[in-house]
C-alpha cells in the first residue's frame, strides 16, 4: 500500500506509542522512545516487519514510544497505515 | 477524557481554572482542551501554533496520567495542523515529566525550561553536519546570529572581521518571517554577500535562535522582565545546544547604537554565554558618512525613496535585489518605515 495522506494513531500514555505518517519519496523511520537505549533495535524490527508486510516502500514514519509491547506497536502502526491509505 | 473546550461556558471555566493554578490565561490560541472529573475541570492545555501553553493540572490529579492525555491531544492536533514539532515552556522542575512523554529538553534557565516534541533539533543538527567539513583539531569556530533585513556592508564588515578572528565562521540567519524582507531573500543575500570568504558557512537557524518561540519580545521590541527571561533562555539554548552542535566557542556581535532591545540582548550575551564556554566578541559598527551602517538605515533610505544612498550601504547582490521587481514589492510594503531591527 501507499502512504497517500498524513495520518496518526496512538496516545502519549505509558505503554503506548504515537505514530505519525506522511507521504514522502523515500522511506524513513524516526523513532523516539523513553527506552530507546535498550529497545530501539527491537522497535525498529517490528516497524520494518509491518511496513514490509503492507508493501510500504515510501513515506515518513515517525514514532514516539513509551515502552509499548510489540503487539501495541503493530496495532498502532497498522491503524495509522489504514488511515493514511488511499480510499 | 480530554475534550476540546469550544463553548464560551467551557472557556470561562478554563480561564478560572488556569488562573487558579497560577498561570495567566492568554487568548489567541488555536486549540484549548481540558479534562473533567465528576463534572469539574481538572486539567487544561492550549496550543498556539507550535507552542503548547496553559498546561495546568489540579494538584489532586497530578500523580495520574492527565499530563500525557492533555499533551498527547495537543500534540495530535498540532501535528494534524501541519507542524513539524511542538514546543513547551515549563518550570525546570517539571521538565522530567515532559521528558517522560518523549519531549526533549532544549534549554534550561533558572526560571524556565524549553522542551520540544518531534526530534526536530536532532534533524537540524544532522542537516547542518552535512553542510560542513570537520574542523581540524585545535581550530576555533565562531558564529554570528543575524536577521540581515537586508544584508548590508555593515554586516559584510562584521563578517570579515569575525572571520579573521576564527578558523570557521557560521552565519546563522534568523528564520522567523516577521521582518520586511522574506527569509528566503535574506538567506540568499547573506550567502551571496559572503560567498568569496573562505570557511564561512551560512545556516538556516530554524526556530532555535531569535525566533517567535525563543524570543518573541524581539519582534515586539520589548525590554521588560519577560523579555529579559526570553533573551536569557534564547542564549542558554545557544550555549547549551547550538554552540556544542557546531563546535562554536566564540560569538561575534556588532555594537548596537540605537535599538534598546538589541542592546539588552547583547548585554545578556555577555552575562549568559561565557558560562557555556562561549566568548562574546563585540565589534564596532562600520560607519558611512559619520553614521553606523545598519539594516534600519537601509530600510529608511528605501522608505524615503533615496536610491542614491544605497550603493554606500549595501553590497552588490543586495543592491541588485533591492532594485529588482521582488525588492520593489518589499519597498512598497516598507512605506512609512516604522518597523525596526537590524
Amino acid at each position: 500500500m501507499r502512504i497517500a495522506r498524513k495520518a496518526q494513531a496512538g496516545t502519549m500514555q505509558s505503554s503506548d506509542l504515537m505514530v505519525a505518517l506522511e507521504p514522502a519519496d523515500q522511506l524513513s523511520v524516526e523513532i523516539e522512545s523513553t527506552v530507546k537505549l535498550q529497545f530501539d533495535h527491537l522497535i525498529r524490527a517490528v516497524v520494518d516487519e509491518v511496513l514490509a508486510r503492507h508493501g510500504v516502500t515510501a513515506g515518513r514514519v515517525r514514532l514516539t514510544d513509551r515502552g509499548a509491547l510489540d503487539y501495541a506497536i503493530q496495532a498502532r502502526l497498522e491503524t495509522a497505515l489504514s488511515r493514511a491509505a488511499e480510499r | 477524557m480530554v475534550t476540546q473546550l469550544l463553548s464560551s461556558g467551557d472557556r470561562a471555566l478554563a480561564r478560572v481554572f488556569i488562573e487558579s493554578q497560577g498561570l495567566s490565561f492568554e487568548p489567541g490560541f488555536d486549540d484549548l482542551v481540558g479534562a473533567f472529573e465528576s463534572g469539574a475541570l481538572v486539567a487544561t492545555g492550549a496550543r498556539a501554533g507550535d507552542v503548547l501553553k496553559m498546561l495546568a493540572i489540579d494538584p489532586a490529579w497530578q500523580s495520574g496520567a492527565l499530563l500525557g492525555e492533555v499533551a498527547g491531544e495537543l500534540v495530535r492536533l498540532g501535528l494534524a495542523a501541519g507542524h513539524e514539532g511542538l514546543f513547551v515552556f515549563t518550570r525546570p522542575a517539571h521538565a522530567p515529566s515532559f521528558e517522560a512523554l518523549n519531549f526533549r529538553l532544549l534549554a534550561s534557565h533558572a526560571q524556565v525550561a524549553l522542551l520540544e516534541y518531534g526530534g526536530r533539533f536532532e534533524r537540524w543538527r544532522a542537516a547542518t553536519e552535512a553542510l560542513r567539513r570537520p574542523l581540524p583539531p585545535g581550530a576555533t569556530a565562531g558564529a554570528i546570529v543575524l536577521n540581515a533585513n537586508p544584508f548590508t556592508l555593515g554586516h559584510r564588515w562584521l563578517v570579515e572581521e569575525a572571520a579573521r578572528g576564527c578558523d570557521r565562521l557560521f552565519l546563522l540567519v534568523v528564520r522567523e518571517d516577521r521582518s520586511a524582507f522574506p527569509f528566503a531573500a535574506r538567506l540568499r543575500l547573506v550567502r551571496e554577500g559572503a560567498r568569496d570568504l573562505a570557511d564561512v558557512v551560512v545556516l538556516d537557524t530554524g526556530p532555535y535562535a531569535v525566533s517567535a518561540v525563543t524570543f518573541p519580545a524581539y519582534f515586539l521590541r520589548r525590554t521588560d522582565a519577560v523579555a529579559e527571561i526570553q533573551m536569557e533562555l534564547d542564549l542558554a539554548l545557544f550555549g547549551q545546544r547550538l554552540a556544542p552542535a557546531l563546535g562554536v566557542t566564540r560569538r561575534f556581535v556588532g555594537t548596537e547604537p540605537t535599538c534598546a532591545t538589541t542592546r539588552a540582548y547583547n548585554a545578556a550575551m555577555r552575562r549568559v554565554l561565557p558560562a557555556y564556554g562561549v566568548e562574546v566578541v563585540e565589534l564596532p559598527r562600520r560607519e558611512a558618512g559619520g553614521q553606523a551602517i545598519s539594516a534600519s538605515t537601509v530600510r529608511a533610505a528605501l522608505a524615503s525613496g533615496d536610491e542614491a544612498a544605497l550603493p554606500a550601504l549595501v553590497p552588490e547582490a543586495t543592491l541588485a535585489y533591492l532594485l529588482s521587481d521582488e525588492g520593489r514589492a518589499v519597498r512598497a510594503r516598507l512605506g512609512g518605515g516604522q518597523e525596526r531591527h537590524a
